[in-house]
C-alpha cells in the first residue's frame, strides 16, 4: 500500500474564508495522529464479546422456519412432528404472534413512498425465499435445527414478480395486495430546463446500466438474544447486532407493545456491519416477543444462507442515464431514470430509496451542470428486500453517470480525463442545482492526483505497446462526491426531510480519569480510539485516561447510531460542545485553587499550569476531587452541575470528495479481468487518525472490487434463490485486491467543527465506476460496451465472442 | 450444549490445557469450543468452510473447527486465539496486526492470526505472493487486506532481524 497525504492549507480555499463555524484552535497531541487502537488489545487476544458470545440462564434456542418458495400462499403449518423432538419446547407461527403490532415501513421518513405494513412472521403469504413463517425454540441451536426441519409448511405456490419492468405494468400480480401497486414510490425531480437543454445540444450520450444485486454479508452474521423481565411492569433486554441502539428501541418497542423505557437494546461487538445492521429486521421482534411468550430467555444467530437471502439486499438498479453536450464537451444537463429492483418489503427505516432516490438526488456530484433530472421507481418483487449497505444509490447512481462520461468521451474523440477536469465544479462552496451545499473540496486536484498515481501518460504509451502484444489493459477513472456527516441539513438536501443529530456526554470523574457517553456505534470504526482522541484533545488530558462508552440504550446518552459515515462529524461536534463546558469548569476551579486568573490557566496532559509560572501546577486529579467536594469555595455551576456536560450536535453539510483510478488487464480467452493498480485518492476534510482513515478507505475500495467483479445474488426464473453459500457468493480475498495506492487530500470542511468530513464509504462508491470503465477502455478495440455489474469472466468472455462473432460473421463478409 | 443423540467426552489439550468436554457426535469443534468449553475466541462465520474465520491449529496445522467434528480430534492439541500471548501480553503476529492496522471488527482476526502463526513456520520469509495465497482462505470484509499483509511481512522481517541480531 502506497501512502502519502497533502495538507491543503486552509486559508487557500475560499471554503474555508466563508467558513460559518470558525475552526477552533486546538492543541493537537492526538487528533491528526496515527495513534493505535485501544480496542486492539482486546480484539486480538479474544477478548471481545460478540453477540453469540452472550448467554444468559435458561437461555434457550431459536430457529426460524423460512419459505422455499418465491411466493406462496401458507395453507397449513403442522408443527406435531417438530414438538415431539425432546429438548424442542415450543413452535410459534405468526398467527400465535397476533398480539405483536405490525411493523410497518417508516413512510414518514420520506415524502412519496407507500407505508408497507408487515407481521414479523408471515401469516397468509410468504413473499421471498427466506421469508420467516415460523420459529422453533428448543434447548440447544442443534435441536431447534431439527425441529426446524420437522416443521410441516403446506405451501400453495404463486406465481412470483420477478422482473422489476414487468412489475410496473398495471396488470402484473402484486407482491402486496394490501398496497393495490407494486411501486411503493415514483419520484422525479429537475433543476434548470434539462428539455431545452437536450433539444439544444449538440451531442447527447444515452446508456442503460444494470448495478447488480450485492450485499454487506459481513463475516459476522446478525443475531438477537433476548429475555422479558416480570418486574415494574415488564421489561424486555434486547442484545442486537445491531448499528443502532437507540432507534432500533424506538422502532421495535411500539410493536412489542411497551414503551421505549421499558425496553433497553443493548449492542456488543459487533463484527462488521456496513449499513445492513442499521435495519430493523423481523427477528429483532419476534426473538423478545418468544421471549416473553416462553418465559426464557432466547437466543438467535443467523447462519450464513439466512444472511444472503433475508438479509437485506443492495444496489440492484436499472439506471438509464443521458448527458446532454455541446461540440466542445460542456456538458450541459443530465437525466436519470433509477428503477430499483426493491424485493418484497420496504426495509425499515431506510426504505428502497435508500438506493433509488440517493443516485438521482446527487446525480450532479462533482460537475457543473445546472439542468438535472431524474425520475425513481421501486417495484416490489419477490426477492429479498432492498436496504443501506455501504454506499447505496451513490454506488449504482455513480456507475451510470461515470460510465456515461466515459462514452461521451470517446464519442467526441476526448481524453476522458480532460472532458471531466473540464466540467469539473471549482473548489470552493458550491450550491448545486438540487441545493446540496458542498463545503469547498479538492474535487479537480483529487482527479489530477489520481491521474498522476497511474501515471497516465506512460500507461497510455505501455496499453498501446501492450495491444500490439495482443494484450489488453485499460485505465478508468471515477470522481465522486459523497454527503457525510449526516445531520439534519444534509439528510434534508439528500431528501429526507426529518432531524439527525447526536449527543454525547463528557464526565470527568472525581479521581480525573474521563467518561464520555454517545449514542454512536462502533463495529469497526475504531470509535473507542477517535472519540478519546478528540475528547483527550479537548480537555487537555492523556487519551488513556478516557473511556468511551457506547452501544446499551440505559448507560449512553440517545443518538441516532454508526451510518452514512457520519459518526467522525457527530462525535467530534457532540463531544467538543460538552468537553468545552467542563474544561471550562476545570479551568475556573484550577484557577482558584492555583489563585491565578483563569486566562493564565493551560491544561495540558492532565496537569493545570499557571502561564509563564514554571511550577505552579496543579493535576487534574486534584482539581476533580475539589469540583466535586470541595465545598462552598467551588463555582456555583459546579456545585450544581459537577462534572458533567451533556451536549448535541448538529453539524451543517459536509460532504467528502475523492477519485478511484482503476488500471485492469481483460484476458480475452477467459474474459477475466486482473487489476493491475487501484488508486485512491480521499479528502475527508481533517483526518483524526490517518492509520484508520486509510483503512476504512481500502475497506471500501476492496468492497467495491466485489461490487464490480464478484459478489452477484442471483435468483433463478422461478424465484429460486441461488446464492446462498460463500461458494456461491464471491467476496474479494487477498488474491483478489491489489497492493492498494492510497493518496488523500485534506480540505477542512468549512463548517463542521474541526473541519472534519466522514469517510467510510468513499472506496465502495468510486471503484466501481473507474474498474467499468477502465474494463471498457481496455475493450475498445472490439466496441464493446459493458452494461452491468459484476462483470463476471462468463459475462465478459460472451461480450468478446459476440464483438469477435460481428467482426467475421455473414454480416460482415 | 445439549443434544438428541447420546454424547461423548471428548478429551482436548487446548493451549496447552487438558480439557474434557461432553459433545454428541455431530457437534462441530467450533460449537465444542466456543460453547463446550467457553472459549469464544474462535469465531463462526459461515459453518461452510469458506470465511477462515474459525481456523484454529489442530496438531500445529491450521484447520477449520466448523469442518471437523469434535470428536474427530479426540486426543488432539488445539490452538486459540486464547493462548497466543500470556494474559495481557500480545505475541509479535498479533502486535504486528495492531500496528499495521490489521483488523477493524475484529470478527475474522483469531483466524489470520491462526494462519499467519502457521504461514510463518512454514515459511519464515514470504514474498508478498506468497502470503496472498497462503492467506487466500481467510475472508476479511473491512480491512480490505492491505494492513494484515503489512503486519505478516512485518513480523518477518522483526523475527529475521532478531534472528540476526542473536
Ligand atoms: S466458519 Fe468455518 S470457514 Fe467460515
Ligand atoms: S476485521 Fe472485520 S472482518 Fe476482518
Amino acid at each position: 500500500m502506497t501512502l502519502e497525504s497533502t495538507a491543503t492549507d486552509p486559508a487557500a480555499t475560499s471554503a474555508a474564508s466563508s467558513a460559518t463555524t470558525p475552526q477552533q484552535p486546538r492543541p493537537a497531541r492526538y487528533v491528526g495522529r496515527p495513534v493505535q487502537r485501544v480496542e486492539d488489545p482486546r480484539l486480538l487476544s479474544g477478548q471481545g464479546r460478540y453477540i453469540d458470545d452472550v448467554a444468559l440462564p435458561g437461555m434457550l434456542h431459536a430457529a426460524f422456519v423460512r419459505s422455499p418458495h418465491a411466493h406462496a400462499r401458507i395453507v397449513g403449518i403442522d408443527a406435531t412432528e417438530a414438538l415431539a423432538v425432546e429438548g424442542v419446547v415450543a413452535v410459534y407461527t405468526g398467527k400465535d404472534l397476533d398480539w405483536l403490532a405490525p411493523m410497518v415501513s417508516a413512510g414518514p421518513m420520506r415524502e412519496g413512498v407507500l407505508a408497507q405494513s408487515r407481521s414479523p412472521l408471515a401469516v397468509e403469504v410468504a413473499r421471498h425465499v427466506g421469508d420467516p413463517v415460523a420459529v422453533v425454540l428448543a434447548r440447544s441451536p442443534y435441536l431447534a435445527e431439527d425441529g426446524r426441519d420437522l416443521v410441516d409448511v403446506e405451501w400453495e405456490p404463486l406465481t412470483p414478480v420477478l422482473d422489476p419492468f414487468a412489475a410496473l405494468h398495471p396488470d402484473s400480480p402484486l407482491v402486496d395486495e394490501a398496497l393495490g401497486t407494486n411501486n411503493i414510490s415514483h419520484l422525479e425531480q429537475s433543476a434548470g430546463d434539462v428539455d431545452t437543454a437536450f433539444a439544444e445540444a449538440d451531442h447527447v450520450t444515452r446508456i442503460r446500466f444494470h448495478s447488480g444485486r450485492s450485499t454487506a454479508a459481513p463475516i459476522e452474521c446478525r443475531g438477537v438474544v433476548a429475555e422479558y423481565e416480570d418486574r415494574a411492569g415488564g421489561r424486555f433486554n434486547v442484545y442486537s447486532s445491531t448499528q443502532m441502539p437507540h432507534l432500533l428501541r424506538m422502532l421495535i418497542a411500539p410493536v412489542l407493545g411497551v414503551s421505549q423505557g421499558q425496553l433497553s437494546v443493548k449492542a456488543p461487538d459487533v463484527g462488521g456491519a456496513f449499513g445492513l445492521k442499521c435495519t430493523v429486521f423481523p427477528e429483532d421482534i419476534v426473538v423478545p416477543a418468544v421471549a416473553r411468550m416462553s418465559g426464557r430467555p432466547v437466543k438467535w444467530i443467523e447462519d450464513r444462507w439466512e444472511d444472503l437471502a433475508a438479509g437485506v439486499h443492495s444496489k440492484d438498479m436499472h439506471c438509464s442515464m443521458e448527458i446532454a453536450a455541446t461540440a466542445d464537451g460542456t456538458m450541459t444537463a443530465f437525466r436519470g431514470h433509477f428503477v430499483t429492483d426493491s424485493g418484497a418489503y420496504s426495509s425499515i427505516p431506510f426504505t428502497p430509496l435508500v438506493d433509488s432516490q440517493v443516485a438521482g438526488v446527487y446525480l450532479s456530484s462533482c460537475y457543473g451542470v445546472q439542468n438535472v433530472a431524474y425520475s425513481i421507481d421501486n417495484p416490489l418483487t419477490n426477492k429479498c428486500q432492498i436496504g443501506a449497505v455501504r454506499g447505496v444509490g451513490w454506488v449504482p447512481g455513480q456507475l451510470a453517470r461515470e460510465v456515461a462520461i466515459d462514452q461521451l468521451a470517446r464519442s467526441l474523440g476526448k481524453d476522458p480525463v480532460e472532458l471531466r477536469l473540464q466540467n469539473m465544479i471549482g473548489p470552493e462552496v458550491y450550491t448545486t442545482p438540487f441545493g446540496q451545499t458542498y463545503d469547498g473540496g479538492s474535487y479537480a486536484a483529487a482527479l489530477e492526483k489520481a491521474r498522476d498515481a497511474v501515471d497516465y501518460p506512460a500507461f497510455r504509451q505501455r496499453q498501446a505497446q501492450a495491444r500490439a502484444d495482443g494484450r489488453y489493459l485499460g485505465v478508468g477513472f471515477s470522481p465522486f462526491v459523497e454527503p457525510t456527516g449526516w445531520g439534519t441539513a444534509s439528510a434534508a438536501a439528500g431528501g429526507l426531510p426529518n432531524g439527525f443529530f447526536d449527543t454525547a456526554s463528557v464526565t470527568v470523574e472525581p479521581d480525573g480519569s474521563v467518561t464520555v457517553t454517545t449514542g454512536l456505534h462502533s463495529h469497526g470504526q475504531g470509535h473507542e480510539t477517535t472519540l478519546a482522541q478528540v475528547t483527550a484533545d479537548e480537555l487537555g488530558v492523556a487519551m488513556d485516561s478516557v473511556r468511551i462508552v457506547f452501544g446499551d440504550t440505559d448507560s449512553s446518552v440517545f443518538g441516532m447510531g454508526t451510518y452514512a459515515s457520519r459518526s467522525a462529524v457527530l462525535g467530534f461536534g457532540s463531544i467538543q460542545e460538552s468537553a468545552v463546558q467542563v474544561r471550562d469548569r476545570l479551568v475556573r476551579l484550577a484557577a482558584a485553587m492555583l489563585e491565578a486568573d483563569d486566562a493564565d490557566i493551560e491544561l495540558v496532559d492532565g496537569v493545570a499550569a499557571v502561564k509563564g509560572v514554571p511550577g505552579k501546577t496543579v493535576p487534574l486529579q486534584q482539581i476533580a476531587l475539589f469540583g466535586y467536594f470541595g465545598g462552598p469555595a467551588r463555582p456555583e455551576d459546579v456545585q450544581r452541575d459537577g462534572l458533567t456536560a451533556t451536549s448535541g450536535y448538529n453539524p451543517g453539510e459536509t460532504y467528502a470528495n475523492g477519485c478511484a483510478a482503476a488500471v485492469v488487464e481483460v484476458d480475452v480467452r477467459t474474459g477475466l479481468v486482473s487489476i493491475e493498480q487501484l488508486a485512491a485518492v480521499e479528502d475527508c476534510g481533517v483526518v483524526l487518525n490517518p492509520i484508520i482513515v486509510k483503512g476504512q478507505v481500502a475497506g471500501a475500495l476492496a468492497n467495491g472490487i466485489g461490487v464490480a467483479l464478484l459478489e452477484d445474488l442471483a435468483y433463478e426464473d422461478n424465484g429460486e434463490f441461488v446464492s446462498g453459500s460463500l461458494m456461491h457468493y464471491l467476496y474479494p480475498s487477498t488474491t483478489e485486491v491489489p497492493d492498494l495506492t492510497l493518496h488523500s487530500i485534506e480540505t477542512p470542511s468549512a463548517v463542521s467543527v474541526g473541519g472534519v468530513k466522514g469517510v467510510g464509504e468513499a472506496g465502495t462508491i468510486s471503484a466501481p465506476a473507474a474498474i467499468v470503465n477502465a474494463v471498457m477502455d481496455a475493450l475498445s478495440p472490439f466496441g464493446i460496451v459493458i452494461e452491468k455489474t459484476p462483470m463476471t469472466p462468463e459475462y465478459i468472455r460472451g461480450l468478446v465472442r459476440a464483438a469477435e462473432a460481428a467482426a467475421t460473421g455473414p454480416a460482415r463478409s | 450444549m445439549e443434544t438428541k443423540q447420546g454424547t461423548v467426552a471428548v478429551t482436548l489439550t487446548v493451549n496447552g490445557e487438558k480439557r474434557v468436554g461432553v459433545a454428541e457426535p455431530r457437534m462441530l469443534l467450533s460449537d465444542f469450543l466456543r460453547h463446550g468449553l467457553g472459549m469464544t475466541g474462535t469465531h463462526v462465520g459461515c459453518e461452510q468452510g469458506v470465511c477462515g474465520a474459525c481456523t484454529v491449529l489442530i496438531d500445529g496445522q491450521p484447520g477449520r473447527s466448523c469442518l471437523a467434528f469434535a470428536v474427530q480430534v479426540e486426543g488432539a492439541t488445539v490452538d486459540t486465539v486464547e493462548g497466543m500471548a500470556e494474559p495481557g501480553e500480545l505475541s509479535d503476529v498479533q502486535q504486528a496486526f495492531r500496528a499495521e492496522h490489521g483488523l477493524q471488527c475484529g470478527f475474522c482476526t483469531p483466524g489470520f492470526l491462526a494462519s499467519t502463526q502457521a504461514l510463518l513456520e512454514q515459511n519464515p520469509d514470504p514474498t508478498d505472493d506468497e502470503i496472498r495465497e497462503y492467506l487466500s482462505g481467510n475472508v476479511c470484509r473491512c480491512t480490505g487486506y492491505q494492513g494484515i499483509i503489512a503486519a505478516v511481512r512485518r513480523v518477518a522481517t522483526e523475527r529475521k532481524a532478531a534472528s540476526h541480531d542473536a
